[in-house]
């Protein structure tokens, strides 16, 4: 018997600029072995994946993309304390590989500078060489190899050039323990000799704690922000002391001439000059390509303007009208299966916790991928082509004047379509709060679901009458409500930014990455990743709260001597069809059994707990115009809005299945004949208008809830949605069921 | 601005990047601004020596910065003076 080996596993961390490929590499890399979750405490996406290099298992981390290792806040030190080995979350990579585009060596070699500083064994891949070919660039790589130290390995990830050249340079640097050798520091002397100062200080301020890494005491000499300060532990909390030691350096530093933090750009630039001189030639006269001259059409305020509302309106139709036969396939898939477990298990709690509960939810969920796959796939290909940068050029200028910056648009339009892609798809914005505002305003945004309630009740309450002439009453009040929803996302977001996230805005500059064309396998792994990432992490969520509100509706059950009321009459009935001779009687006594039904139905639905609750908050929904069957269908369509038309066709004895042609208007009939207690007719105008509003602006939806809580990786911000958007439906219902009332008048 | 470029070459020497017109290019001298902007702005290329052309003026403008394209607001580059070629 042989022991076997425990094959040994080894990590290597991939950071780079933005829109230098390093997406595409990792994809490359690790294949379809991923996962993304999220660093604790942090709003920084955490991906990792799996890869083979010599039968040896190794661990891919992809850091977020960025011009400078320069930490700010809690999101930007991640990155730095993933390569130092310094988060207990996360192994210690063995080795760094910085992806570098060809193109733009000097830039990309000042970030290339700071990780050659973390010490650790490091390996260069270059990126679209191709494009800097074309554009007439050469480079002599066995020169830049010399003098970086480290490997550099050309690559095209996405025809798979180069990878097996990657691999084994990371395989061969893996083995090192540092690096080869010890790099050299760009800074000048004054600056060594003051970090060298505050290595000193702080190994006295320090003691039995391991010595801070030099880059780090770099940094905090460098960081004039002051966040590295207090991110550093020391004896007895002297934070004045060490500030006082670092205001010392620096302005011993600046008198020596190397102000700080001047000092570092001038250090990395000149060291990044003198690594490429001779290395890299360029044409004299840079070459107008073709990307040139698209761009000057398609970021033309015009004319560009004009294509992206063509390219969104196409998409927009995609989503809305492919993702339709698809649905209709899940709902019938899930209705067969509830069908089908119906068949096979005797009637009671368990097989309606099935079939209400689980399949359902389950329904719930995976109803919502087709929609979700069709935006990220088009999404995916104008983003890999390089199209959507161009789209938040364009769109910067609108967004501006709501605090936010163009990144911010595609979320938000998508959001029309269903906030949870477009929440997922603020994943672009690197500003922490523009993104968080876009999170909390895109619910807002009328999706997809808000429009079976604005249908029913406009065609039940909105006359179809036209005014002046010829705009249908019926369709202003649609455009009335994505209005409600747009002006008060406005007015959020607006006040966001000066509130909650107020604070200096980070420079607006966008990379406009040259065109290519869109690999396929990246823009389906990207739309693949998304969909996945929503059915496992927002999935679980939806499928507890839907098991919890079927509880709700469920508990407890009618006394039996009603129950067996309702159904000695409907066996009663079934006995009169059995004897009935012509078909017409037959329907008749069906329609009779299906009424008796329903009504059994919505009898339980009021002794529920549900129906309870309805009627304990009937006082608080009363200035709404609403009574208790509204409430409880309002509280009931929690898990998700659209639930509110089955069920409003339960609570009014119609039965759940309201959606057909004949349903929606025997629902229709139903809610004008609805009365209250005192013979009021329950619906008017104004009443119908406040559901509409207060649907239009609530967070009644769990899957949205769910991805916010994923994305910010907080149960605080979900919540704070919630709470903030419920008020302001309440009172934006109550406004307009108040003054409506008041003008009816 | 025609009567800048008309100027003899010592006074018109350095002009704010957001007067630069399209097509035309120009070599950073001064970045001027809060430390942490600047510092940020270095950090992704606009430092003294840079080459840059502006593609299309306003605000974002569109630059190109070692043969990449970026779109930046202008209020960011207020505070950058360039040489024009």
């Amino acid at each position: 018997m042989s022991i076997a080996a425990e094959p040994q596993t080894r990590t290597v961390a991939l950071i780079g600029n933005p829109n230098t490929g390093k997406s595409t590499v990792f994809g490359a890399l690790s294949g379809v072995q991923q996962r993304v979750g999220n660093y604790p405490g942090v709003t920084v996406e955490k991906k990792t994946g799996r890869m083979t290099v010599d039968g040896k298992r190794w661990t891919l981390i992809d850091l977020p993309g960025t011009y400078s290792l320069a930490p700010r806040s809690l999101d930007e030190m991640v990155a730095v304390d993933v390569m130092l080995g310094r988060r207990p979350d996360t192994p210690k990579p063995d080795v760094i590989l910085c992806i570098v585009d060809a193109n733009n060596l000097e830039r990309n070699l000042y970030l290339v500078s700071q990780v050659l500083e973390l010490g650790r064994p490091t390996v260069v891949a270059l990126t679209m060489t191709d494009l800097a070919e074309d554009r007439g660039t050469t480079l002599d790589l066995p020169k830049l190899r010399e003098r970086l130290g480290v490997p550099v390995v050309p690559i095209r990830a996405h025809k798979r050039i180069g990878l097996d050249a990657l691999k084994t340079a990371l395989a061969e640097t893996a083995t090192q323990e540092q690096p080869a050798s010890a790099p050299e520091s760009p800074f000048p002397e004054p600056f060594q000799g003051e970090v060298a100062r505050i290595e000193a200080w702080l190994a006295d301020a320090r003691p039995g704690l391991p010595p801070l890494p030099r880059y780090l005491v770099e940094r905090l000499l460098l960081d004039t922000s002051g966040y590295l300060e207090g991110h550093v532990a020391l004896k007895n909390g002297n934070v004045e002391g060490l500030h006082a030691e670092i205001l010392a350096a620096r302005q011993r530093l600046a008198e020596a001439g190397c102000p700080v933090p001047a000092v570092e750009a001038m250090a990395r630039y000149g060291w990044a000059a003198s690594m490429l001189d001779g290395v890299v030639t360029r044409p004299d006269e840079p070459r107008v390509t073709s990307g040139d001259r698209v761009d000057r059409v398609l970021t033309h305020r015009v004319w560009g303007t004009l294509i992206f509302v063509a390219v969104m309106a196409l998409i927009f139709q995609a989503v809305f009208t492919w993702s339709i036969p698809l649905m209709d396939l899940i709902d019938a898939g899930v209705g067969g299966l509830a069908t089908l477990v119906e068949g096979v298990m005797a009637e009671g709690a368990l097989r309606s916790l099935i079939i209400d509960g689980m399949i359902a939810g389950v329904g719930g969920v995976i109803v919502f991928l087709p929609q979700i796959f069709i935006l990220f796939f088009f999404l995916g290909i104008l983003e890999d082509c390089g199209y959507l940068a161009r789209a938040a050029y364009l769109m910067d200028r609108l967004m501006t004047r709501l605090g936010l910056s163009g990144k911010s648009f595609i979320p938000l339009l998508s959001s029309f379509a269903c906030a949870i892609p477009g929440v997922m798809a603020t994943r672009v914005i690197e500003d922490r709060r523009d993104r968080m505002t876009t999170i909390l305003v895109a619910p807002l945004m009328s999706c997809s679901a808000r429009l079976p309630v604005y249908t029913l009740l406009i065609a039940a309450f909105i006359p179809p009458v036209a005014v002046a002439g010829f705009v249908s009453l019926q369709a202003m009040t649609m455009v009335a409500m994505y209005a409600v929803g747009v002006i008060t996302a406005a007015a959020v977001a607006w006040a966001l930014k000066k509130t909650a996230f107020k604070g200096p805005t980070p420079p607006f500059v966008m990379e406009l990455p040259a065109y290519k064309w869109p690999s396929p396998r990246v823009v389906l792994h990207r739309m693949f990743e998304r969909g996945w990432s929503f059915v496992r992490r927002a999935g679980t969520i939806i499928f507890a709260v839907s098991i919890v509100m079927w509880a709700l509706l469920y508990f407890p059950r009618l006394p039996e001597s009603t129950e067996a009321a309702f159904a000695q009459q409907i066996a009663a009935l079934e006995d009169q069809r059995e004897a009935a001779d012509d078909a017409e009687a037959v329907e008749a006594i069906d329609a009779q059994i299906a009424t008796l039904e329903a009504r059994a139905d919505g009898e339980q639905k009021r002794l529920s707990l549900l129906g309870r609750a309805g009627r304990v908050i009937e006082p608080v929904v009363r200035p709404l115009g609403w009574d208790w069957r509204i409430g409880a269908a309002a509280i009931a369509s929690f898990p998700a809005r659209e639930v509110v038309v089955a069920t409003l066709g339960v609570i009014f004895d119609v039965g759940s299945d309201v959606e057909g042609e004949e349903g929606a208007s025997r629902l229709q009939v139903a809610l004008r004949e609805a009365e209250h207690r005192d013979g009021r007719p329950l619906f008017t105008i104004p009443v119908a208008l406040s559901i509409m509003v207060f649907f239009a602006l609530c967070a009644q939806c769990v899957s949205t809830l769910a991805v916010i809580r994923r994305e910010t990786n907080s149960w605080g911000w979900p919540l704070f949605c919630f709470a903030y958007m419920t008020v302001l439906a309440y009172f934006g219902a109550m406004l307009v069921y108040q003054v409506g009332t008041w003008i009816a008048a | 601005m025609s009567s800048v470029a008309e100027l003899p070459p010592s006074v018109a020497e350095l002009i704010p990047l957001t007067l630069l017109r399209p097509g035309q290019s120009g070599t950073v001298d001064q970045v001027l601004g809060t430390g942490d902007l600047v510092h940020r702005l270095r950090e992704m290329g606009l430092r003294r020596g840079a080459m840059i052309e502006m593609i299309r003026p306003g605000s974002p403008c569109m630059i190109r910065l070692d043969g990449h394209t970026l779109g930046i607001r202008s209020t960011e580059l207020s505070g950058i003076l360039v040489r024009p070629a």
